[in-house]
């Protein structure tokens, strides 16, 4: 039987958007939507991850006390952020937030974002391609594994549907070590292009059909992932990319991080059982040219993930409520001192960000502290939590998966810090979980 | 160590897991989706077929080559020698040797529309980065060598007779990666490929090393430009450790350097913290003139004499390197003021000699040319070649004379799969691709656009390391995708400077393949372009599946016709369009998995 001719089965349907479409000829909407906006369904976790070693100390500057000293006069003569600038948080009086960043400190003093001091790998890394590896495969020290820590925590989710239309998006254009060896994550940069729409006028659509009967029963990886991309692009054309009103008057910055923010946010609202979204933004590796205040690179990059954040959270937060958690993480923080371009080299602890209406606002673990004897090797922040103990209490919390030895190998220790709210189900640390077994096959 | 311990002082483990980790409690959700759309959380179960294997000359084509073409294929049948075997191995004997291989096609190509290439580096400096006594410059000037380099890759991958020689480029460039559109870059790019990266491709890594730390380009890029005793920038020192020499694999992190084993040659294994730290404090004032702020001090002393304008060529800085003894990796290296690059050059020395080099070096090389997990003897046979020759002018080609005659190279397929810029210049070079890249030309343009999408966009990684060499990074939809939609488009791309003619020669080559007009029905037709694309004859559920497609006589209403009677390729008329069915049906098969193998 020939297949129905996607495009024109599309445009035949006058479609503005999956959640708006009606009638019976896409009865998977109706389905879908009759699901509500994700009451009964799963959890969205939003993972942006800072490219390069994203500068905390700057980001999240001392604002008092003999850490501001040391900081303002010790270690960054040249590169600090004034206490007249930073911005000032609720209740605190030690730190504040980067003057280019008022949007995350209107998240922080609104209560729905927690920073978490000093987060880290349990080992200093310092090489990016080492420590990002590292948090991607979910691992200490460990290169060698073939799947990452969310292709591990899709195989170990009881809760996702096995017919989630898509599970998983990578906003990006390359794959990440996070979902390596998962095919169901979706790798894709761009929605408005992501169709096979440069062929002759002619025959592109016979093309598309043509190619994926080609690929209908896969027998290699490659076959399968052919299959899946355009599996995915059916589902991205009955998605309206261009006409989309973001909740609350939210207003995404006119940048790449912008487009994959609301290209999360847009995939989430299409009731596609979205849950998890591995956003990664880079540009943070400033050796030179770092900037002070409110001007050079950092600022710039500062402003654009504190509005993208912003934006993403109060779209989010108008038609989803407390069904979504965004994590911030980079691979390490840099250097307390600054280099002689008056920037900084590769360090070690870092501050982490929670957002979401459930997050208990606030600032967490210890910050420990600038004085010399204080830092590691004499240069670093310390790392005083483990970054897993982070993202496990969102996992278990918000996400309702407890198979935490089998997500992050070798981890045993979850300690939460009371930054969500939700259930604390019990830990499991078994490493050797089987996918099957939680599948029902037992 | 457990660097948490401040922190868990005291607070007890909570929720400890039980032993078993049944019962789950809850069984798993119940389907909720009834679309007529594919969940992508339960995919096919992947069935395992065998994958079919071409021929040698097209697969070692596909590996140390932009893909195979027609003329490269007959020349390899042109060789002497009794067997496929011999001539392949002749023909890898001839690659070795590029300077030996006619290329002037390429190079009168290089003439159309190119004006920097030949710019010397001062050149290139003053004219795209900062006219001397000031003056501005326009963005399209600024970025104009980098532009054209793009282009002359794009010329070079296509249509080069030394195949192997760009491959070996692209290697290098991604070795020793330089983002062209970081800071001031562009301007330079002419320079970084034309004087540091192509003259070495086969040569001397060491000579090539010392050309990168001395290169504007890298001295832009990892800041080693602007590395000053006073507090140095470890950028450069770090990479250059971890990515360019020694590797990550042999980096042993905080640890006391005389804790790092040694092997039975007294060497060091592996470097620490502290060596990043040594090899910085060695790099500082390695700078090149237009570095630094005070180089352009003299605008602001009237009257201003453009003769002291930056030129932007290498610049050692006295004052800003640090004459102190370095330890790196346990060897002192001293400074000496009658040769004040001494340190550095003894410092690469100490690099490009170690074994650890030699083997990442190698390890890279099999995993480009061979598989993502190369087997170890070849690995061990191209890592001694380059370690015992690391001072001979000749010391990659040797090494890849061994690799390319292994049998592991020989003999593998489908290790690895073509990245989006592979693909696309493979799928050109059998289609024979004839768009005169111009600078000058608005579709040159296009064709430059329209290939960002594809994440591989030459000399466009932003990290240090390169674009990734392995499947699992290009297994994504999104590269997938654009490149699939590239090679959409331009295998049916009309030059509208030339009367809209295809710049494809897909016509003439199935004309040319299958002489007998009476012969081209659509089973032929597929059977022919199938073959060549893929180097294998299709299943015969892909002919019969293709073949219906090249039966298509109204594209209003696409039901199939004889696929044994021939079809009119001198015609292109609605509704049928059959020139146009032809670029389709051949891009479909360049977006088969199959064609993605190497």
């Amino acid at each position: 039987m020939k297949k129905l001719n996607r495009r024109k089965f599309l445009q035949g349907t006058g479609l503005v958007s999956v959640a708006g479409m009606g009638g019976l000829q896409l009865g998977f909407a109706n389905t879908l939507m009759n699901r509500g906006s994700g009451a009964a369904g799963q959890n969205l976790m939003v993972y942006v991850f800072l490219d390069g070693g994203m500068d905390g100390l700057n980001m999240v500057p001392p604002r008092s006390g003999s850490d501001y000293t040391q900081y303002s006069s010790v270690l960054r003569p040249n590169l600090h952020i004034p206490s007249s600038q930073s911005l000032a948080l609720n209740g605190q009086s030690a730190f504040g937030m980067h003057p280019s960043a008022p949007g995350l400190a209107q998240l922080f003093n609104d209560d729905k974002m927690a920073i978490i001091h000093a987060t880290g790998l349990l080992e200093a890394n310092r090489s990016h391609f080492e420590a990002t590896k590292f948090m991607e495969l979910g691992t200490q020290g460990v290169s060698s594994l073939s799947t990452g820590w969310l292709t591990r925590y899709f195989n170990s989710s009881v809760h996702t549907p096995t017919d989630a239309v898509m599970p998983s998006i990578v906003p990006s254009y390359g794959n990440t070590d996070a979902v390596l060896g998962d095919p169901t994550a979706l790798v894709m940069a761009n929605p408005q292009e992501f169709s096979l729409s440069d062929g002759h006028w002619a025959w592109t659509d016979t093309m598309q059909d043509i190619l994926a009967d080609l690929h209908a029963n896969p027998e290699t990886l490659e076959q399968l992932v052919a299959h899946q991309t355009l599996n995915a692009s059916d589902i991205i054309q009955a998605i309206d990319w261009e006409n989309y009103t973001p909740g609350n008057g939210a207003d995404y910055p006119l940048s790449f991080l912008g487009d994959q923010l609301r290209t999360v946010a847009q995939l989430f609202k299409n009731d596609v059982n979205l849950e998890v979204a591995y956003v990664p933004t880079g540009g943070w590796d400033t050796h030179v040219g770092q900037g002070t205040g409110t001007t050079g690179q950092f600022a710039d990059l500062t402003s654009n993930l504190s509005a993208g954040l912003a934006a993403l959270y109060q779209d989010l937060s108008a038609t989803h409520p407390g069904q979504f958690t965004i994590i911030v993480q980079s691979e390490f923080g840099r250097r307390a001192y600054e280099n002689s371009d008056h920037s900084t080299d590769h360090g070690y602890g870092n501050p982490m960000f929670v957002i979401g209406d459930d997050v208990n606002g606030g600032f967490y673990g210890q910050f420990p502290g600038l004085s010399p004897a204080q830092l590691f090797e004499g240069g670093d922040v310390e790392a005083t939590v483990d970054y897993r103990d982070v993202v496990s209490e969102v996992l278990i919390k918000r996400q309702r998966n407890r198979f935490l030895g089998y997500i992050f190998p070798g981890y045993s220790d979850y300690m939460p810090l009371g930054i969500v709210n939700g259930a604390n189900l019990s830990p499991v640390y078994e490493t050797d979980y089987d996918p099957l077994f939680a599948s029902g096959f037992d | 160590m457990n660097n948490y311990a401040k922190k868990y002082v005291g607070v007890k483990a909570q929720n400890r897991p039980p032993k078993s980790i049944s019962p789950f409690g809850k069984s798993p959700e119940k389907s909720q989706n009834k679309s007529g759309l594919t969940p992508l959380a339960s995919p096919p179960t992947i069935s395992g077929g065998t994958l079919a294997t071409p021929g040698l000359s097209y697969r070692i084509m596909s590996k140390m080559a932009f893909g195979p073409n027609d003329a490269d294929l007959a020349h390899i049948q042109s060789l002497p020698g009794a067997t496929e075997m011999d001539k392949v191995l002749a023909y890898i004997d001839e690659q070795l040797e590029p300077q030996l291989i006619d290329d002037s096609a390429v190079d009168a190509m290089l003439t159309n529309g190119f004006q920097t290439l030949n710019k010397t580096q001062q050149q290139l400096f003053q004219e795209h980065q900062h006219i001397p006594g000031g003056g501005d410059i326009p963005w399209e000037t600024h970025i104009q060598p980098g532009r054209e380099t793009i282009y002359a890759t794009f010329i070079r991958c296509l249509n080069s007779k030394r195949q192997l020689f760009e491959m070996m480029a692209d290697f290098w460039h991604n070795h020793f990666n330089v983002y062209m559109e970081g800071d001031n870059i562009q301007p330079m790019f002419v320079h970084y490929d034309r004087d540091v990266i192509r003259p070495n491709v086969l040569g001397n890594f060491r000579d090539m090393l010392y050309e990168v730390t001395r290169s504007n380009c890298m001295l832009s890029y990892l800041g080693n430009g602007v590395n000053e005793q006073s507090a140095p920038n470890e950028n450069y020192a770090r990479e250059l450790l971890e990515l360019h020499t020694i590797s990550a694999k042999n980096y042993f992190g905080h640890m006391p350097w005389q804790d790092v084993p040694t092997d039975n040659q007294g060497r060091r294994t592996g470097y620490v913290e502290a060596d990043v730290l040594e090899l910085a404090r060695a790099l500082t004032g390695w700078s090149y003139d237009g570095a630094s702020w005070q180089d352009y001090q003299y605008l602001y002393d009237p009257p201003v004499d453009p003769n002291e304008a930056p030129v932007g060529l290498f610049l050692f800085r006295g004052d800003w390197h640090d004459e102190g003894v370095k330890r790196v990796m346990g060897v002192d290296f001293t400074y000496d003021s009658n040769d004040p690059e001494k340190d550095v050059n003894d410092i690469l020395d100490m690099l490009a000699e170690h074994p650890a080099t030699a083997e990442f070096l190698a390890y890279k090389l099999c995993k480009r040319f061979i598989a993502d997990e190369p087997p170890t003897q070849v690995v061990d046979q191209v890592a001694a070649v380059l370690h015992q020759n690391w001072q001979a002018s000749d010391q990659i080609q040797q090494a890849m004379e061994v690799l390319l005659k292994s049998s592991a190279f020989l003999n593998t397929w489908g290790e690895k799969i073509k990245r989006p810029f592979e693909r696309t210049i493979a799928a050109m070079r059998q289609i024979e691709y004839g768009f005169h890249f111009n600078p000058q030309n608005e579709y040159s343009n296009w064709h430059y656009w329209g290939f960002t999408d594809s994440g591989q966009m030459p000399f466009n990684w932003t990290a240090p390391n390169g674009y990734p060499d392995t499947k699992a990074f290009w297994l994504g939809a999104s590269s997938n995708m654009s490149t699939w939609k590239y090679i959409q488009w331009t295998s049916r791309f009309r030059d509208p400077d030339n009367g809209d003619t295809p710049v494809n020669n897909i016509i003439n080559i199935t004309t040319t393949g299958i002489p007998v007009a009476a012969d081209r029905t659509p089973n032929n037709i597929v059977h022919f372009w199938y073959q060549k694309i893929c180097g294998y004859s299709p299943t015969n559920d892909v002919q019969n599946k293709l073949a219906e497609f090249m039966s298509y006589q109204d594209n209003t209403n696409p039901t199939p016709s004889d696929p044994d009677t021939a079809v009119d390729l001198n015609s292109n008329e609605w509704p049928g369009y059959h020139q146009e069915r032809l670029f389709a049906v051949v891009s479909t098969i360049f977006l088969t998995a199959e064609y993605s193998y190497r």
